[in-house]
């Protein structure tokens, strides 16, 4: 399979000068401004195979969106390489900016008060679709997002639901072979969320498309990604399945347990921290390295119909990731 | 009385806020003054005699007084109401206990002072810099109704501009519109501020002389430039009589607006 | 540079149009109101100059039919050029919003877009009566064809200066997200050319020559139909407002390098 994104020792540093306030705070800062640099990303490096779909996560402030406005060429890395689909971003050259789109969820290209259609078929110019393919993408992104009795009305009059649904079809229209999906479901209600990650599964399968996503929601990152990239401070820390996050950041496993008879919470207090308890269901998390020596304490003290260990639920880590937890562990 | 005060020192630390605003205002107004300063200094220097029955002093005296009077009659801030009443935010103004046209009054005359404050500035600098031959007023008749003109020309304003803003109690999706047409336009021409009225025939004054809108601007200053063609007391009669007026129109307007707001929700 | 595509863009000056006097549709009450209000204001502009060049018969020694077609080149210059970038008035809520990011995302010239994106219906409507005034004032001032070239030439180098006002304007909107009051302020200065300059006293006058050049936007044009300009000033005008346009497109490229999008 080809590469359709390639960064490599990617580095951003933004200059911000601090305001000061009041009149004479704004007078001595054009004076003599003060400087900082804030270093967004410390030397990114990933690759994405055409037809990915691939999840970027992180805590707020890691450099998720940096990233994502460099690869749409929006912004200038201070260093490093960026190629998508064999362009540099930056030159912004309208066959690169063709092939990509860029979505951020609460951003608007929409015109405000006109019916929506109206921005399709404008996006229809810009992109230079020609009819009949404009006429084919506009029905099938219609109908799976099912919002045919809407492309009449006027934009303002959409919920934020309907309106992120219309902002995919205008990014879709010209059948991206790139998308960068920048928190697409955030502030949508838990069904319009549902409709738009079933979306994205299904456009990414059918087209091939390749896609990145970055999103604060635990479910479009379980049902949409099956790798993932966690940077956190500009740094990466880890790259690769979903699944195997758990093993990677996680300090502890669970024990399972199902009792043969009823036992008392206490009796399993020394083992661990107690996850869940019921008289015949317990589950208990270990440090990881003990894991092996707990369980077979168990095992000799109390009667079990049933023991297994279990790596702790992915929502955990994902939630330390989003926290910012595992940046000094990892 | 002290709520009103603090309306006023509040009103005045808003202006600050938004202190590019306020004086990016006052450019635009120094620029209005000049084409007007300018217009009328070669008009009568590259031509012979007097016009529309001014000198050349007389007429540069009026720009220089409608630098003063755009500050004390035509600056308010009472025309945001309009916006309050269309998006419906007037309802926490009526929560307060606190009058809503004493309020917004003690807004205006913040206003008003910073304007005036930085006009007498920005007069004497264009005095100093263009060194104009201009008209003083001795006569002490003259001053002390141009003095009281002045006051009655605040409240015709403050009350056109209210009565504007109730407008959108019925039509809200007009917002400031029916505003920009009476203030904007209206009031512009009618009122002197752009051109003395005395351009135009002499029967238009004759008619507009009833209307409220010359007492803003212009019936002052020709009262200042002292003259046969403005009837002193029947001008200080007519302006009396016209707060009178809209005062009572305002407080009607105001209920029955208050009515159809109530009853709409918003 | 690449090549630049009419047609394309043609199409989408098009569709950008269509879709803004769409918009007007849904408020035709504000239509009513404002059309009405900018019918008063040129009536009443106009009254006052008829007045005035009656009872004087000219002044600064151009004659009254003079005066008013400076008038009305002024006016052409300011309404055009309020149609065509109107668009500019909605730059400061795309920046802070970031929508910016989408159009800079898309494969069309993103300051073509935030320029001419918004063209105003209402400016539209009063453009040909504006044109009429100018056929209607510019019969008494004509003196031969070369003029009127040239005046035409002038004024739609004042539409290339007017586009480099806002164009400057846009790229300190980038910067500073200063729009509204930058673009008042070169309106009242354009508003200073509804006279002649020359009323003006040094050093307004030069200033408004070459620093604010509203007077080669407004004041050149009329005088060149007048007759009383050379080709060569003629020429140095229309070089004069293609270097401003060349140089506020640099400064438009210097802005969104500086700009960084506003959330991230």
């Amino acid at each position: 399979m080809e590469k359709a994104i390639i960064v490599d020792r990617l580095i951003k540093n933004f200059q911000i000068s601090q305001k000061e306030s009041g009149f004479v705070g704004f007078i001595s800062s054009i004076a003599n401004p003060t400087k900082k640099t804030i270093h967004a990303l410390k030397g990114v490096s990933f690759t994405v195979q055409s037809g990915e779909l691939v999840g970027f996560i992180g805590p707020n402030g890691a450099g998720k969106t940096t990233t994502m406005k460099i690869l749409s060429g929006l912004i200038h890395p201070t260093s490093g390489f960026v190629s998508v689909l064999g362009f540099d971003p930056w030159e912004k050259s309208y066959d690169y900016l063709k092939k990509i789109s860029l979505v951020m969820g609460q951003k608007n290209q929409l015109w405000w008060d006109l019916p929506v259609i109206d921005s399709f078929e404008f996006n229809k110019e810009i992109y230079e679709i020609p009819d009949k393919e404009y006429q084919k993408n506009l029905s099938d992104l219609v109908e799976i997002l099912n919002v045919e009795d809407l492309l009449k009305t006027q934009v303002r009059k959409l919920s934020l639901g309907q309106r992120m649904k219309m902002e995919l079809i205008a990014s879709l229209i010209h059948k991206p072979e790139v998308m960068f999906l920048d928190e697409p479901t955030i502030g949508l209600d838990l069904v319009a969320q549902q409709a738009l990650r079933d979306f994205i599964y299904e456009y990414n399968r059918k087209n091939g498309a390749t896609i990145i996503l970055t999103s604060h929601n635990m479910n479009d990152l379980i049902d949409l990604t099956r790798r993932v990239i966690v940077i956190d401070e500009g740094i990466i820390i880890y790259d690769g399945p979903l699944e195997d996050l758990s093993k990677k950041f996680a300090k502890e496993k669970i024990i399972k347990l199902t009792l043969e008879d009823e036992a008392k919470k206490e009796i399993f207090e020394g083992f661990g921290e107690i996850k869940k308890y019921s008289p015949r269901e317990v589950s208990i998390s270990v440090p990881r390295e003990t894991t092996a020596f707990v369980a077979a304490e168990i095992l000799q003290s109390i009667k079990l119909s049933d023991l297994s260990i279990e790596e702790p639920p992915i929502e955990d880590v994902i939630r330390r990731v989003f926290k910012g937890e595992l940046a000094k562990e990892g | 009385m002290t709520k009103y005060l603090s309306s006023f020192k509040l009103a005045l630390k808003q202006e600050f806020v938004y202190k590019l605003n306020f004086v990016l205002g006052r450019f635009r107004n120094i620029i209005h003054i000049l084409v007007f300063f300018f217009l009328w200094s070669s008009v009568f220097d590259t031509t012979v005699g007097n016009h529309f029955g001014y000198t050349k002093s007389a007429m540069l005296t009026y720009a220089f007084l409608l630098i003063l009077f755009r500050s004390i009659t035509l600056s308010s801030k009472s025309g945001d109401i309009a916006g309050i009443i269309s998006n419906g935010d007037l309802s926490n103004y009526l929560l307060k206990p606190i009058s809503f046209f004493k309020y917004w009054l003690m807004r205006d005359f913040a206003s008003k002072a910073l304007h005036v404050i930085f006009s007498i500035f920005e007069i004497i600098i264009l005095f100093i810099v263009l060194r104009p031959d201009i008209y003083l007023q001795t006569n002490p008749v003259n001053l002390l109704i141009f003095v009281y003109l002045c006051i009655t020309a605040i409240f015709i304003f403050f009350n056109l501009l209210i009565l504007t803003s109730f407008v959108p109690f019925w039509l809200p999706e007009l917002g400031w519109g029916a505003q920009f047409l009476i203030v904007a336009i209206i009031v512009e021409f009618f009122s002197g501020a752009v051109f003395p009225l005395d351009i135009f025939p002499k029967i238009f004054f004759e008619i507009l002389k009833f209307t409220p809108f010359p007492y803003l601007v212009y019936v002052p200053i020709k009262v200042y430039l002292g003259g046969s063609e403005i009837n002193l007391i029947q001008s200080a009669l007519i302006s009396t009589l016209w707060v009178f007026i809209l005062f009572r129109v305002t407080k009607i307007v105001w209920h029955k607006g208050l009515l159809v707001y109530d009853s709409s929700g918003r | 540079m690449k090549e630049i595509r009419f047609i394309y863009y043609f199409k989408i000056w098009l569709v950008m149009a269509k879709n803004s006097f769409l918009g007007w549709i849904f408020k035709r009450g504000a239509i009513a109101i404002f059309l009405t209000g900018k019918l008063i204001r040129y009536f009443f502009y106009f009254l006052f100059l008829y007045f005035l060049t009656n009872q004087t018969q000219g002044f600064l020694g151009y004659t009254k039919d003079q005066i008013l077609f400076f008038a009305v080149s002024y006016l052409f210059v300011d309404v055009a050029g309020q149609f065509f970038f109107r668009n500019v008035y909605t730059f400061r809520q795309l920046v802070i919003s970031g929508d910016l990011d989408l159009i800079l995302s898309k494969p069309t010239n993103s300051l073509f877009r935030v320029l001419m994106g918004g063209p105003d219906l209402l400016d539209l409507i009063t453009i040909p009566p504006i044109i009429f005034l100018i056929f209607y004032f510019g019969t008494p001032v004509f003196s031969n064809f070369a003029n009127v070239f040239y005046y035409s030439a002038l004024l739609l180098n004042g539409l290339i200066i007017s586009a480099a006002f806002h164009i400057f304007v846009l790229a300190f909107g980038v910067i500073t997200l200063e729009v509204d009051n930058l673009v008042m302020i070169y309106r009242d200065i354009l508003s200073m050319g509804r006279f002649p300059i020359d009323i003006y006293k040094e050093p307004i006058k030069s200033l408004l020559l070459v620093f604010v050049p509203i007077g080669i936007m407004t004041t050149v044009p009329a005088k060149a139909m007048i007759g009383l300009v050379s080709p060569v000033g003629v020429l140095s005008a229309l070089i004069f407002g293609v270097s401003l346009f060349t140089l506020s497109t640099k400064f438009w490229q210097l802005a969104l390098k500086k700009y960084t999008s506003a959330s991230s």
